[in-house]
């Protein structure tokens, strides 16, 4: 599809056009160059342990298998039969030998070689031509990224900065591992997918939007909702559309990010220690895990992994699980009661911000179609790795998505 | 696992037609009242999950559901800004009295939320309710109520009403 969309125009230094939330043309754009051409997160290798273990998700609208293949390594293939299109694969996950279609009984192996044609008296093509589609993927720490073609940044190019913030998650474990394992909540959002990495790293809307869970709530979140000149959270543009809050600065104590104390989990902070020595683990144990989205579609929810999945001009799902520890298992149960009351549809949190994207949603199809984005223009501040800087409530991150979007939808990216 | 008599069952079923309406009508102290010290308040992904090794939609102690309702009675959680259009249908009912003496009532429901704080939808929500009750003064309470959507492992909207 070609399409004559002025990106330059619709994306400007301090503004962005609603049409880029509700045109359905922007979104089958997106499609193309971001969801199919571009890097996307998958799943982690800690989501299929064992050799013929799958998982199934969708890359834009296209659905793909993640597999952990005889040889250990892991693959990902459309989710298509290469037959007449089927779906082969119809579960989230599970184990498998092959993958048989059901529809003609076609059998293609981990590694998607078609291994087996049903009554091959009729058929003469060579089978080794019709192997499944495999994704082009690369994984950093576990976390796995695939593109339908080969992308035009390298994958270390395309990480570049978020390689800290992965690295920050996987440090909360003692062996340096994170284990995804706990299930996956939905939420569905009549809104548009972009919404959701904009209200993750926004910081300006704790106040209002969840001035019901400040008030009734006594957490961490409270030390971020005072005077402009009291908040010492900032808000970060790594670059390449990565972005994030960071609240280190603003916790009043150690542990404050999971809402205990080193008494209570002193097996954890133990481990930590020997990990990485008491220097080190006590600088991760009071700035906690990161609260930073990967573009495009990877947020790392401090101690929860988040997907965005984009269903529709107009619709999207948010995947959220808890972020277990290896070696810590010991904080499972809270880690699971702390992501039940964060994240999906019956949240403190995210119920609120699912109602203020579609409400939205629905009012950005009226009247004038700008968005103000130039919070933070004033005082953000660049260092020398690029990475730019800026109070907690400026939209220095949402600024950082939409020129990376701006690259990426023009093709200089 | 035993049956109850047709009276107590008249009486479950009539607290829990009363719950139902104090949860349509987001009677919100009326419905926390009706809690047990030791209330298990769940709607997990499906039946059978175990809570401490996977995530649920929802999965409230006591304490948890004080929260909830002190969020929606602050008068600015926005997901029930207004209130959601409740009027669920509740049917199929079977009781059982279990071996500590608690009952259990299982019913169907469906319920038609029409959701107002943005779409102006309605939202289709259908499973199974679970209760274990146990008499308290001249009515009972809830030490358990688990709702088993037929969707549960899929994605749902917001679900900051009560369930």
């Amino acid at each position: 599809m070609t399409t004559q969309i002025d990106y330059h125009h619709l994306i400007q230094a301090d503004k962005v056009h609603g049409s880029l939330y509700t045109s359905d043309e922007i979104y089958a754009d997106e499609l193309e160059k971001i969801f199919h051409n571009g890097w996307v997160y998958v799943g982690h290798e800690s989501e299929i342990k064992e050799k013929g273990d799958y998982l199934t998700r969708e890359i834009g609208r296209s659905s793909v298998i993640m597999v952990r293949d005889k040889d250990g390594s892991t693959k990902v293939h459309a989710n298509r039969c290469m037959h007449r299109g089927n779906m082969l694969c119809n579960e989230a996950e599970g184990n498998k030998r092959n993958f048989t279609c059901p529809y003609h009984g076609w059998v293609f192996g981990l590694d998607g070689t078609l291994m087996d044609v049903a009554y091959p008296g009729g058929f003469e093509k060579p089978l080794s031509e019709l192997g499944l589609q495999t994704l082009v993927s690369d994984s950093y720490r576990g976390f796995v990224f695939a593109s339908f073609v080969q992308p035009k940044l390298s994958f270390d190019d395309y990480l570049g900065n978020a390689k800290s913030l992965l690295d920050r998650s996987c440090e909360m474990s003692p062996t340096g591992k994170i284990d995804l394992r706990g299930g996956w909540v939905r939420q569905h959002f009549d809104a548009n997918w972009k919404m959701l990495p904009e209200n993750d790293t926004d910081g300006y809307h704790v106040n209002y939007v969840h001035q019901s869970f400040v008030m009734a709530i006594d957490s961490q979140y409270g030390e971020f909702v005072g005077a402009e000149d009291s908040i010492k959270g900032v808000i970060k543009d790594w670059g390449n559309g990565h972005t994030e809050i960071d609240f280190s600065d603003g916790y009043a104590k150690t542990l404050d990010w999971l809402g205990s104390t080193p008494e209570k989990v002193k097996s954890y902070v133990d481990s930590m220690v020997e990990a990485y020595g008491k220097e080190k683990a006590d600088k991760i144990l009071y700035a906690g895990p990161p609260h930073a989205c990967i573009f495009p579609n990877l947020f790392l929810g401090e101690m929860n992994i988040v997907i965005f999945q984009p269903t529709g001009t107009n619709s999207a799902v948010q995947w959220s699980t808890p972020m277990f520890l290896d070696g810590a298992s010991e904080l499972d149960f809270k880690l699971l009661r702390q992501s039940e009351g964060a994240l999906g549809p019956a949240a403190f949190l995210l119920a609120d911000d699912a109602t203020i994207a579609e409400r939205a949603q629905k009012a950005l199809l009226s009247g004038d179609p700008w968005c103000d984005l130039s919070r933070g223009l004033n005082r953000e501040t660049t260092d020398e790795a690029g990475v730019i800087t800026s109070h907690m409530t400026d939209e220095t991150s949402n600024r950082g998505f939409w020129f990376h979007y701006r690259n990426v939808m023009t093709g200089a990216k | 696992m035993k049956s109850v008599s047709h009276d107590i069952a008249l009486e479950l079923q009539a607290f829990v037609v009363r719950e139902a309406r104090l949860a349509d009508e987001s009677q919100y102290q009326e419905w926390e009242d009706l809690w047990a010290d030791d209330a298990v308040y769940w709607v997990p992904l499906k039946d059978g999950d175990d809570p401490a090794k996977k995530v649920s939609h929802l999965y409230d102690n006591r304490t948890r559901i004080g929260t909830r309702i002190r969020q929606l009675k602050t008068g600015y959680r926005y997901s029930q800004l207004p209130v959601s259009g409740l009027r669920r249908v509740i049917s199929n009912y079977e009781y059982s009295e279990e071996a500590d003496g608690r009952y259990r009532v299982e019913a169907n429901f469906y319920l038609p939320e029409f959701s107002s704080q943005a779409t102006h939808t309605f939202r289709i929500w259908s499973g199974r309710f679970v209760y274990i009750l146990s008499r308290r003064d001249d009515a009972f309470q809830m030490h358990m109520k688990k709702i088993l959507l037929v969707n549960g492992l899929e994605p749902i909207p917001t679900l900051s009403f009560l369930i």
